[in-house]
């Protein structure tokens, strides 16, 4: 069974388990202080399990793979996970009940974040990613009370449920046409016999489910309200957890059913596929971001437009005949991935603490003056808002550089590719315009009367988040050499296990 | 110690510490930001006076083109990617134009009170940026440097930056960041085809290929326009000016002066650096057409300028005028052209500094730059007014001023290019930034003086009048003297030139082997 290889995962649901175990005993004047421990210490645990220990190899009779490419994605999933438990806890200090519900919930749905880099075939792939979804319907209505959240959670639930229905449909329709679900079959299928009209179809709609989960083009009008109405913790775990799980199984069903007919006929309408989303995306999420009022909402579409990103260094990976590219086109992704979660958690800190003064997160009363208001919060906002725009010293840069990157290397044996490479480009003066709007409330006006108290107090969990982030922000976006290096190591795996 | 990553790491070292400084304390700011930039210049002097007998380590391209001062380290070893440092003769006046800017715009922004800390944050990061560019040898820094440049700027426009009738800084400062940075992202696209071409980000090794012939001609004609425009865009050449003038206008003094000092010169310097030495048969071909475009700049940007009533978008037009004439001298692909082109950026640099930090000197106590409501100031302001009179008459290329000799070199030379009615036009264009100077000179200088300007006070202290006689003395200095610039320049120019030149060959080459 080789348990060990599963270490982190046990430590992480037995945390969950603990943490709703300890909530339930707890003196009811207690209720809640022990929760966030446990979750953060198991994930804590669960994190240098992963970093510190290499586990390489098979279990479960070969359908969980452990290797530098699951090692990734498990330690995204953890180390961000602290990160999560940090922004919560101050918010689950005002809740007067289910705390360890959240935390419980948290953190299954994380371990199906740690299991999908380790699946082997498409029904591993589908479990992992229904124990990621369906924790996070719970979550998005968490604030039962109030009905923007329960307005979240119910369009989360059918939008899910649908992006679930053609997941599960298109995996069918994969099996009757190959049939076979493992990955190593479905890519010698694909070498060998090419695209079937049916093999087509189970794979495009496998993709248009992910795509749902991505918020991609033209399947993200979810992504708005749901962002906007859930408890600002969790929006910051659909954001960054979720959205990165979307991203890895696109990589692995991109690397397993698509590039192997690269180069063919089929392979040139996947390279369409990809990289008319990409663009839609890209440019659908940046302009309907520029109105936005609402900081949460300006998020939600700021990160659609971020998933065109993504969608773009999958666009160079399809496209590319040259494995080494490949490569750095799925390197690309994986960077890009750990930076937009690193910034977009540390934006979320910052919103959760904003609105946590009870105004609401409207641009021109809530963060107007936000640097006289709060020194530290405006900087972290700051910092995380130009990561987004891609500018140095930040972390998105380094995304953003790796993506364009792939791109123009794609374009090599697709010329046609670099099309996709100045649409990025115009879409990060696009985006850069409504992140500039925000800086300026922040920074050159005057705090309104409407926005809260003179001064934010920021609770402690805040503060050692932000202090993580604004260091991993500029710390990655200087020197970015080791998380290049363990990503290229993630990517050359994910070629390697196919 | 490496001189320039000492010189780098000076201003980026001096932003660190300014972090750690309470806001509370703003003399202790405004010291630390003084003693970094002073440092600063004092290195950039001494590169500078020492360059051509200095033993530091070189490299040397295969078209003999020379960087001193190189160090390299690995920075992404498994993409080949290293933060390399180093200078030829053109980074060294670039360089020194910087150091001076910044030390001076340092020493005029002692009054700024409001936020001081910031305010001293941002302008150290930004021409932390700016030095990044100037000394960086590897194009992913380059890049990296370049976009560092641009953001702080947003920030200084628009938290101290002045709202007029004509222009909100608001306006202004977003205006200035959208178009820079959509100038520098189409840039990226091409520098990123440059490296899929080329495997490496060294800018000396991708001289060395270049000068092998790794570009074909195609790849140079596809991409030298995104490339060439995406720097275009900061010098800023007509039609993508329209940035300029009004980010000069809304923004403080001290960010004007780096602004129009050493900002617009980045774009200068790149399509130099990268896309004319990357690219040279493409140059060959799209320059001539750069020729033309820049006599819009010279004459249309002048004539705009005379009809100009606030002074600061009458330095701002004027600017855009006389970056035309780098953008000439650029287009000459002669010898004496480039180097004339150079030379005006820097003594241009000076100059538009010198002139910002006049008109940021009066503004503070006047709270108007109109000229209407100016006149007869010379009474109250001897100093600075005879200062902007020399400044007017540096900018009309007056000999003895820096600006003479380089606008002479860039006219001559486009004379020898061939190039007879760009050379027409851009002297007809002395006589409009005449004109237009000294009559700004006579509505706000001379005259009588309307009685509410009586309590305005003249730069006193001599350390109020340091920074302007640092400025004015450097113009005379070069004016004299211009051969101390003009041998450190020469040996960046000659490579660049004659790579044009021998793109200019094989194309006549193969037409004239074609008609045959």
């Amino acid at each position: 069974m080789n348990l060990h290889l599963i270490l982190p995962e046990i430590v992480v649901v037995a945390g969950g388990m603990l943490a709703v175990a300890v909530d339930l005993l707890a003196p009811a004047s207690r209720k809640g202080r022990a929760a966030p421990w446990v979750a953060g210490l198991a994930l804590l645990a669960a994190t240098l399990l992963v970093v510190l220990g290499r586990p390489e190899g098979t279990s479960f009779f070969g359908h969980h793979r452990s290797d530098a490419f699951s090692r990734f994605v498990r330690a995204v999933a953890t180390g961000g996970g602290v990160l999560l438990v940090l922004i919560s806890a101050p918010y689950t200090r005002r809740m007067d009940r289910g705390h360890g519900e959240f935390y419980g919930l948290l953190l299954f749905a994380l371990v199906g974040v740690m299991l999908v880099g380790a699946v082997t075939d498409l029904m591993g792939l589908f479990v992992c990613l229904e124990l990621l979804t369906i924790t996070s319907y719970v979550l998005a209505a968490f604030k039962r009370t109030d009905v923007r959240s329960a307005e979240a959670g119910l369009k989360y639930l059918v939008v899910g449920a649908v992006s679930s229905a053609f997941l599960l449909f298109g995996v069918a329709t994969v099996y009757g046409a190959a049939g076979s679900v493992e990955f190593a079959s479905l890519s010698a299928h694909v070498v060998g016999k090419g695209f079937s009209p049916l093999l087509a179809l189970g794979t495009g709609m496998m993709l248009v489910g992910l795509f749902f989960k991505v918020s991609a083009v033209p399947f993200h009008v979810w992504a708005p309200d749901v962002y906007q109405g859930a408890p600002t913790p969790v929006t910051a775990f659909l954001s960054s957890v979720s959205k990165s799980a979307g991203f890895v199984l696109l990589l692995r069903v991109a690397s397993v059913l698509v590039v192997p007919a690269a180069g063919t006929a089929s392979g040139d309408a996947w390279v369409s596929f990809f990289g008319v989303a990409a663009s839609l995306t890209l440019l659908y999420g940046n302009l309907a971001a520029i109105p936005q009022k609402d900081v949460k909402r300006l998020l939600a579409y700021s990160s659609i437009g971020h998933a065109g990103y993504m969608l773009l260094g999958l666009a160079a990976l399809v496209a590319t005949a040259d494995p080494t590219v490949r490569v750095d086109a799925a390197t690309a992704v994986l960077v890009y991935v750990f930076a937009y979660y690193v910034t977009t958690t540390t934006a979320f800190t910052v919103v959760a603490v904003v609105s946590a003064q009870g105004k609401g997160h409207r641009a021109e009363t809530a963060y107007a003056g936000l640097h006289r208001r709060s020194p530290l919060l405006a900087f972290a906002m700051l910092l995380a808002l130009l990561s987004l725009a891609g500018v140095p010293p930040m972390a998105g840069l380094i995304g953003k550089f790796l993506v364009f990157w792939s791109v123009v290397g794609a374009a090599q044996s697709h010329p046609s590719v670099v099309v996709l490479g100045l649409v990025g480009a115009l879409g990060v003066v696009l985006s850069l315009y409504y992140y500039l709007l925000l800086i300026r409330e922040m920074y050159a006006k005057d705090p309104s009367p409407e926005g809260g108290p003179a001064t934010i107090r920021v609770p402690a969990a805040a503060r050692v988040s932000v202090a993580i982030g604004i260091a991993a922000l500029v710390g990655l976006g200087i020197y970015w050499a080791p998380v290049y290096d363990v990503a290229r190591g993630a990517a050359e795996a994910l070629f390697a296990s196919r | 110690m490496n001189l320039p990553l000492l010189v780098l790491l000076l201003p980026a070292v001096s932003t660190a510490v300014l972090f750690l400084v309470p806001a509370s304390k703003p003399a202790v700011v405004k010291r630390v930001a003084f003693v970094g930039t002073l440092a600063t210049l004092a290195v950039a002097v001494f590169m500078a006076l020492t360059y051509a007998t200095t033993d530091a380590p070189t490299e040397t391209a295969a078209n003999g083109h020379v960087y001193k001062h190189v160090l390299s380290v690995p920075w992404v070893p498994s993409l080949g990617l290293q933060l390399k440092l180093g200078v030829d003769g053109i980074g060294v006046a670039m360089v020194l134009l910087t150091a001076l800017t910044i030390f001076t715009g340092v020493c005029v922004s002692f009054s700024v009170k409001e936020r001081a800390k910031e305010f001293f944050l941002n302008l150290l990061a930004l021409v932390t940026g700016v030095f990044g560019v100037f000394v960086s040898l590897d194009l992913f820094f380059y890049y990296f440097f370049y976009e560092l440049a641009v953001i702080p700027m947003f920030l200084l426009i628009g938290c101290w930056g002045s709202t007029t009738k004509t222009m909100s800084r608001d306006y202004a400062s977003m205006k200035l960041v959208l178009m820079l940075t959509t100038g520098a992202v189409f840039a990226l696209v091409g520098l990123l085809s440059v490296y899929v071409k080329a495997k490496t980000f060294d800018m000396v090794r991708l001289e060395t290929l270049a000068t092998q012939g790794l570009f074909d001609r195609s790849f140079q004609m596809t991409w030298f326009p995104p490339v060439f425009l995406g720097f275009a865009a900061l010098v800023p050449m007509w039609p993508l000016h329209s940035w300029s003038p009004g980010g000069h206008a809304a923004a403080p003094a001290a960010v004007s002066m780096l602004h129009a000092g050493v900002l617009m010169k980045l774009g200068a310097y790149g399509i130099l650096r990268v896309a004319v030495t990357y690219m040279p048969d493409a140059a060959a071909v799209y320059l001539p057409w750069v020729g033309v475009l820049c006599c819009f700049n010279i004459v249309y940007g002048g004539l705009v300028a005379m009809a100009q009533r606030d002074m600061k978008f009458v330095v701002g037009y004027s600017s855009s005028s006389h970056m035309g004439y780098v953008l000439l001298g650029i287009a000459t692909a002669n010898v004496i052209g480039v180097q004339g082109a150079v030379f005006l950026m820097f003594a241009h640099g000076i100059m538009t500094a010198l002139a910002f930090s006049l008109i940021g000197f009066f503004y503070e106590q006047t709270h108007t730059r109109m000229l209407e409501d100016l006149g007869g100031l010379m009474k109250k302001l001897p100093f600075v007014g005879t200062c902007f009179v020399i400044m007017s008459m540096a900018s009309a290329g007056l000999p003895g001023f820096a600006n003479f000799v380089s606008e002479l070199l860039v006219i001559v030379g486009a004379w020898h290019a061939g190039m007879y009615v760009p050379a027409v036009l851009a002297t007809w264009g002395i006589v409009v930034t005449g004109v237009y100077l000294l009559r700004t000179v006579k509505d706000a200088f001379l005259g009588t003086m309307p009685r509410r300007w009586e309590g305005l006070v003249d730069a006193r202290t001599p350390f109020q009048k340091m920074p302007f006689v640092v400025l004015v003395s450097t113009l005379l200095f070069f004016g004299f003297n211009p051969q101390a610039l003009l041998t450190l320049i020469s040996d960046g120019v000659k490579p660049i030139v004659s790579a044009v030149d021998a793109a200019k060959a094989r194309t006549g080459g193969v037409e004239t082997g074609s008609r045959r």
